[in-house]
């Protein structure tokens, strides 16, 4: 695969843009879904899915071949993404409006310490639930425990995408593990 | 009650990682034996992950290759012509 990846990016780097294509092909729903458990929802995650191929693009260059692919990319993803959720924070204090439109929008406004009443919750979906809960985790746990489990990348691989060390990813991942735990003991 | 040792904590983050010793986890299926706190605990979290683990795998919508293609910068593509 790194190979092949890599054959691809020699190209891109020539000039050849159908050859990004390609790559855009290959990893477009695995990115598309970290950023859509990050963000909660759909428009946001395939706007900055895109935003992140269009920098692996523009930087192609800077990218070592020697490193795997899929980590450089995600990490450009979650960077993103993490910048979003925290620009998105003070407007949703000010912004009243909130649309229906989407569905799971709304949950994503929600600041991570409110929570919805008992027989809302157990209204949802178990699919709605679960974006929910991932939604009300602070973005910093938010990013490990998606990559760990939804992505179930190794952990190794999780502290070079969020350039943390491998204790810090660890207790991220503990931390976020016990914060679901507290929101979900109503199940 | 006795308060448990700090580390049964550590261990079951281990284990629940997948990265524990043997003789580690020994002593936490030990302990998970006779404390029902710790059980508790333990049955909580595996079910947390299960749960979030339930989540379904989501795709990208069918035109994603051919809007993000359209998005990237022209000047590649002109650079590529002039080649």
């Amino acid at each position: 695969m790194d190979a092949l990846v890599n054959k691809r990016i020699a190209k891109v780097i020539k000039g050849d843009q159908n050859a990004f294509a390609e790559i855009v092909e290959l990893y477009q729903h695995q990115l598309y879904q970290i950023c859509y458990r990050m963000l909660g929802n759909k428009h946001e995650a395939e706007d900055i899915a895109q935003e992140a191929f269009m920098r692996a693009y523009v930087n192609i260059h800077t990218f070592d071949q020697k490193r795997k692919f899929s980590t450089w990319l995600y990490r450009i993803a979650t960077n993103l993404c993490i910048d979003r959720i925290r620009k998105k924070k003070p407007d949703y204090y000010l912004d009243a409006e909130v649309r229906g439109a989407e569905g799971l929008d709304m949950y994503s406004k929600i600041a991570n310490d409110d929570q919805l009443p008992e027989e809302e919750l157990m209204q949802m979906e178990v699919q709605e639930r679960v974006q929910y809960e991932i939604s009300r985790l602070p973005d910093k746990y938010r990013a490990a425990i998606v990559l760990k489990y939804i992505e179930e990348l190794p952990l190794a691989e999780i502290s070079e995408i969020l350039d943390l060390p491998l204790g810090t990813v660890k207790t991220r991942i503990h931390r976020g593990r016990e914060a679901l735990r507290k929101q979900l003991s109503n199940l | 009650m006795k308060a448990c040792p700090e580390n049964i904590v550590h261990f079951m983050n281990d284990y629940l990682d997948g990265d524990i010793s043997s003789t580690d986890e020994a002593t936490l299926k030990e302990h998970l034996k006779s404390c029902s706190d710790c059980q508790k605990l333990y049955h909580e979290l595996s079910k947390t992950i299960a749960f979030v683990q339930s989540a379904s795998h989501i795709h990208a919508p069918s035109d994603f290759v051919q809007k993000t293609m359209a998005r990237l910068p022209k000047e590649k593509k002109q650079a590529n012509i002039q080649r």
